[in-house]
C-alpha cells in the first residue's frame, strides 16, 4: 500500500509544484498516471522512491513512514525505471549493470549470474551482455534498464515512461510480462505512460495537470472523456475510438479495446460458427 | 559508437599475459618501476630490457602497438635529452659553442632517461592493453584495500573510476551530437582558423560540461535508486582468481628488482 498525504513539494526557486497532494495506491494495484508534459508525473514517482523528498506532507509505505532511515530498505523493495535509460546505467558492460541491483542486496554470485542468464533469454538480450550500455540504441537500453529491475523481482514497480521507446513488438512482449507479474504475483505497478494500451491493460488512471491530481478513475471513463483524454495528448485504440463513436450514433455495442471483442459485439454469428 | 573508446586501451588476445591476475600486474608494474629508477648503467637497462621484450613479444600484441602508445610522448622525451645535453658539464667535451657544452656525460644522461622512459611507457601499454578496464579495477580496488586502514575507502575510488569509465563515452557521444547540431545550423568546421576552432572548443566546452554536472546528479539519483549505499556490504558478480603463473609472476620481478637496487 503506497500512501501519500498532504504532499506539499516544490523545485527549488520555482513555484510550488504540489500543494495538498494525496493518493492511495493499495497493494496489487496497476496504476497509470497521465498528464501532459512538465505536470509532475516524473516528480510524483520520484517521491514515492524517496529520490526526492517533500517540503512537508508523508508518504507510506506498506505502513512504514519514508524516511531517512527506512528508504533504503523501501528501495530494495521497489523497482524503479527512469524515463531516459541513459540515466540508469552504472556499470561498464551490459552484464554488469544488470548485476548492479543484485550486488547491493547481497545476492550470492552463483545466483546472479543464473538469473542474468535467465533474464537475458527471457527478455532476448543475451547477445548483448558484453557490450557496453552506451553503445545500444534507445529501445535496447530499454530492454536493458528492464531487465536490470525485473531480475530483482520486486514487490513494487514503478515505470516512468519505461517503454517509450520500444518498438511494437517489444512493448507487447513487456506488457504481457507485466500482466503476468501483476496477476500472479500481485505486484503493485506505478506506471508514468502516454501508451493507450498500457493504461487500458492497468486498473486505474489517475490524471495530473499542473501538480494537481485532475481525475481518478478507470482507464475506460478517461477515454470516454473526450476532452480530458486530448488534454492529456491521449489517443484512444481504433476498436475502442470507434465503439466510443458508435455509442454516440445511438447503437451501443459496449465499449471495446480489443479488435477481437470488438469483432464479436458487432457480427456474433461471425464467432458463432467458429 | 567507437568500440576502442568503449573498452579503453584493452586488446583482445588470448596471452599469458591476458591470463595473468590484474593483481599481479599491478605488482608487477609498482616493481618494475623501482628497477627502472634503481637501474643505472647501461647494462642494467639493458638487462630490464631484454626481460620488458620477452614479455611485450610473448603479450600477443604486435610491436607496432606499443611503438604507437609511446607517441604521444615522443616531445617529452626529446626535452628530457635536451635537458641534459645543454645542462650537464661533466665528462668529456665534445662541443662548445660560446657558453653552451655538449659533454660525454650529458648525452649518456639524456640517453638513459629517455630509455628509462620508454620502458615505462612500454611496460604500462602492457597492462592497460592486456586487461580489461573492469578487471583493473577490480585489482585496484584489492591492491588499494590497505588504504582502508589509513581511513581511505577503496570502494569509493573504484566506484569513481568504475562511473568514470562509464561515462567516457557519453560524454563524447554528447560532444559529437553537439557539433553535429551546430554543423547543421550551418557551423563548417573544415574552414576555420585556428583561432575560431579554439573559440567553437570553447562554446562546445560549456554545454559538454554542464551535461556533465546534471548527470552526475542523476547518476547519484540511478545508483540510490537501485539500492546502492556508500560503503555498504555488497556482493560482486566479478571476481579475481590467483594462480601460480601470478605468483611465479611476481617472483621474476622481486629477482629483478632486488638485482638493480643490490648492483
Ligand atoms: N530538477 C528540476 N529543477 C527544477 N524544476 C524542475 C526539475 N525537474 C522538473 N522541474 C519542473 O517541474 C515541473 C514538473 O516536472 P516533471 O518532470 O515532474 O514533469 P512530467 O510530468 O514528468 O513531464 P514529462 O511528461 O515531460 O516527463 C516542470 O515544470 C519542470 O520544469
Ligand atoms: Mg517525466
Amino acid at each position: 500500500m503506497i500512501r501519500l498525504e498532504n504532499i506539499h513539494f516544490q523545485y527549488p526557486k520555482r513555484e510550488a509544484l504540489f500543494s495538498d497532494l494525496k493518493l492511495h495506491v493499495p497493494r496489487g494495484q496497476w496504476v497509470s498516471i497521465v498528464g501532459p508534459n512538465g505536470s509532475g508525473k516524473s516528480t510524483l514517482v520520484k517521491l514515492v522512491n524517496g529520490l526526492l523528498s517533500p517540503d512537508s506532507g508523508t508518504i507510506h509505505i506498506d505502513g512504514t513512514l519514508l524516511d531517512g532511515e527506512s528508504v533504503s530498505d523501501i528501495r530494495r523493495r521497489t523497482g524503479y525505471l527512469f524515463q531516459n535509460p541513459d540515466n540508469q546505467f552504472i556499470a561498464t558492460t551490459v552484464r554488469d549493470d544488470i548485476a548492479f541491483g543484485m550486488e547491493n542486496r547481497c545476492v550470492p554470485r552463483a545466483d546472479m549470474k543464473q538469473r542474468i542468464d535467465a533474464i537475458a533469454e527471457q527478455l532476448g538480450i543475451s547477445e548483448w551482455l558484453n557490450r557496453h550500455p552506451a553503445s545500444l540504441s534507445g529501445g535496447q537500453k530499454q530492454r536493458v534498464a528492464i531487465a536490470g529491475l525485473l531480475v530483482l523481482n520486486p514487490e513494487i514497480m514503478i515505470w516512468d515512461e519505461a517503454t517509450s521507446m520500444l518498438d511494437e513488438r517489444s512493448k507487447q512482449d513487456m506488457l504481457l510480462r507485466l500482466r503476468h507479474l501483476h496477476k500472479n504475483q500481485g505486484l503493485t505497478i506505478l506506471s508514468v505512460t502516454h501508451d493507450a494500451e498500457e493504461i487500458l491493460a492497468s486498473d486505474r488512471a489517475v490524471v495530473i495537470r499542473n501538480g494537481v491530481i485532475a481525475a481518478d478513475m478507470s482507464p475506460i471513463q478517461l477515454f470516454e472523456d473526450r476532452n480530458l483524454a486530448w488534454e492529456c495528448r491521449l489517443q484512444p485504440p481504433f476498436s475502442l475510438a470507434l465503439s466510443l463513436e458508435l455509442r454516440e450514433k445511438g447503437m451501443d455495442i459496449g465499449l471495446h479495446h480489443h479488435e477481437e471483442e470488438l469483432m464479436r459485439a458487432l457480427w456474433p454469428s461471425l464467432h458463432v460458427n467458429k | 559508437m567507437d568500440e576502442r573508446m568503449v573498452m579503453g586501451r584493452y586488446v583482445a588476445a588470448q596471452s599469458w599475459v591476458h591470463q595473468l591476475d590484474p593483481r599481479a600486474k599491478l605488482t608487477a608494474m609498482v616493481l618494475f618501476l623501482i628497477a627502472v629508477i634503481c637501474a643505472d648503467y647501461s647494462l642494467e637497462l639493458a638487462v630490464i630490457t631484454a626481460f620488458s621484450l620477452v614479455i611485450l613479444m610473448t603479450s600477443g600484441i604486435p610491436l607496432r602497438r606499443y611503438g604507437r602508445a609511446s607517441k604521444p610522448l615522443w616531445p617529452l622525451m626529446a626535452f628530457m635529452f635536451l635537458f641534459y645535453v645543454l645542462f650537464e658539464h661533466n665528462g668529456d667535451v665534445w662541443l662548445s659553442i660560446g657558453s653552451f657544452t655538449v659533454t660525454s656525460e650529458g648525452v649518456l644522461l639524456g640517453l638513459y632517461a629517455v630509455w628509462r622512459m620508454l620502458l615505462l611507457v612500454c611496460f604500462t601499454s602492457i597492462l592497460t592493453f592486456t586487461t580489461t578496464p573492469i578487471e583493473l579495477n577490480l585489482g585496484l580496488e584489492a591492491v588499494l584495500k590497505p588504504l582502508k586502514l589509513i581511513g581511505v575507502s577503496p570502494q569509493q575510488w573504484t566506484m569513481m573510476i568504475t562511473i568514470a569509465l562509464r561515462f567516457i563515452p557519453t560524454i563524447f557521444e554528447e560532444a559529437n551530437k553537439i557539433l553535429k547540431a551546430q554543423a547543421s545550423r550551418g557551423a563548417d568546421y573544415e574552414d576555420l582558423k585556428l583561432k575560431e576552432k579554439g573559440k567553437l572548443v570553447v562554446t562546445l566546452l560549456v554545454p559538454v560540461t554542464v551535461g556533465a554536472f546534471r548527470r552526475a546528479e542523476e547518476l547519484v539519483m540511478a545508483m540510490e535508486s537501485r539500492g546502492y549505499v556508500l560503503d555498504a556490504k555488497r556482493t560482486s558478480l566479478r571476481y579475481l582468481t590467483w594462480q601460480g603463473t601470478d605468483t611465479l609472476f611476481i617472483l621474476l620481478f622481486i629477482v629483478l628488482t632486488a638485482g638493480m637496487i643490490i648492483l
